[in-house]
């Protein structure tokens, strides 16, 4: 079987080549306004990735029932359904990351990055194909969370907390605080893909 | 505080303070893809007007007069807004093709994307159910109020679109370092008029 077609790639395209964040710019949004925190990064990148899993699975196994005229609202109902799962299974677990994420559980439904999935792959593929689809678009959006947040909360704050203990710190330092300001995600956000676009122009080389 | 003020107030900190792009991350996709001309910018800027103030009319509507009284609010709210959200946006799309061929070449896919622009479901969420938005002036908001909100949100997305929609027809002929061409580049400046409007903020008190 050759590369393109095996099952692993459909999973490990998501994190590289497929990059949703740093390749196909979708779910810009959400990854610049949580990365402050890792701890941020890490619930939305599983809430997400929880999201599109389902509705890739679920979309995958009714696409040749749904009529082409009405495909797009019905992505949207079965993806709104997960989001209602995710953010009340939040809200009443984790209250306290729920307020800090706000609007942004509900705004996971109009995450590109997920009807992009919906439309493009799973609308057309068979169900474990877009289940591994979703698995790995999902991991790499989770990945690129956890960088961003790694680099802004580090250098923002000086050290990364994470469920309440601290991680790692940098010592007695003054640190930056425009890291885990606005300027600072769209700062770090493109620096990395310019230092991305910089390693694959080395490769090719 | 008399009422205008209030309304004044809550305009300015939509547009202004509380900028949607560049304070709030929200719209950030439709900001870096269709950017890359004024006269698009500016299209994309007054759709996304219309429908906005539109969507947040009807969440309001039903919301107060439907979701609320059946108490199934907490529970049906992210189905029923953006569904009223897409058929709205089919709506506009009727009607730009009707009005201007031009227009509705020039925006391409970018209409349908409008239901999937996070800044109309984040403004119909914020005004209409208490306990997303942060304003300090306001916490549940009436149907006037919420539709002054909106128009500001909607008139800060479309003046940030077109400054930014202005400086990148200018990047295009700058010599830029290879590996920042393109959306690198225009991150970095999206950081710089961040900065610049942070400045924005405690104004007046908001």
């Amino acid at each position: 079987m050759d590369e393109k077609t095996s099952l692993f790639y459909e999973f490990k395209k998501g994190i590289v080549e497929e990059n949703p964040l740093m390749k196909l710019m979708v779910g810009l949004c959400s990854a610049l306004a949580v990365s402050n925190r890792v701890e941020n990064g890490i619930f939305l990148g599983l809430a997400a990735t929880f999201v599109i899993f389902f509705s890739n699975i679920i979309i995958a196994s009714i696409r040749k029932r749904i009529p082409d005229q009405v495909r797009i609202p019905v992505f949207i109902v079965v993806i709104a359904s997960f989001v209602t799962i995710v953010d009340l299974t939040m809200k009443a677990y984790f209250p306290a990351v729920y307020d800090r994420l706000g609007v942004w559980i509900p705004l996971i439904v109009v995450n590109c990055m997920i009807l992009a999935r919906a439309e493009g792959f799973a609308y057309k593929n068979p169900i474990l194909r877009s289940a591994l689809d979703g698995l790995g678009i999902g991991m790499g959006y989770t990945l690129v969370l956890l960088v961003m947040g790694v680099i802004r909360e580090l250098f923002g704050t000086g050290k990364i907390v994470l469920f309440e203990k601290t991680i790692v710190t940098l010592g007695p330092v003054n640190p930056p605080l425009i890291f885990v300001m606005f300027p600072g995600a769209f700062l770090t956000f493109g620096c990395l893909m310019a230092l991305l676009n910089r390693y694959e122009m080395s490769k090719k080389e | 505080m008399n009422e205008a003020y209030r309304y004044f107030l809550l305009f300015l900190g939509a547009l202004l303070v509380y900028n949607i792009i560049l304070i709030r991350f929200i719209a950030l996709c439709p900001f870096m893809g269709v950017s890359t001309q004024v006269e698009t910018a500016i299209g994309m800027a007054m759709s996304v007007l219309f429908v906005m103030t539109m969507a947040t009319t009807v969440s309001w509507i039903s919301w107060n007069y439907i979701l609320k009284p059946l108490g199934v609010g907490e529970f049906l709210y992210i189905p029923v807004f953006i569904l009223i959200i897409a058929s709205l946006v089919q709506f506009v799309e009727m009607v730009i093709k009707k009005i201007s061929q031009p227009l509705y070449r020039a925006m391409g896919i970018y209409l349908p994307l409008i239901t999937t622009n996070c800044a109309v479901l984040a403004a119909a969420t914020e005004a209409v159910k208490p306990g997303f938005l942060k304003l300090n002036i306001a916490y549940h908001f009436s149907l006037p109020e919420a539709i002054i909100y909106t128009i500001g949100v909607a008139l800060g997305f479309g003046l940030v679109m077109i400054m930014f929609a202005c400086i990148r027809e200018r990047l295009e002929t700058s010599p830029v370092p290879h590996s920042f061409r393109g959306a690198p580049i225009g991150f970095i400046v999206a950081a710089l008029l961040s900065l610049a409007f942070m400045g924005f903020a405690n104004l007046l008190g908001l």
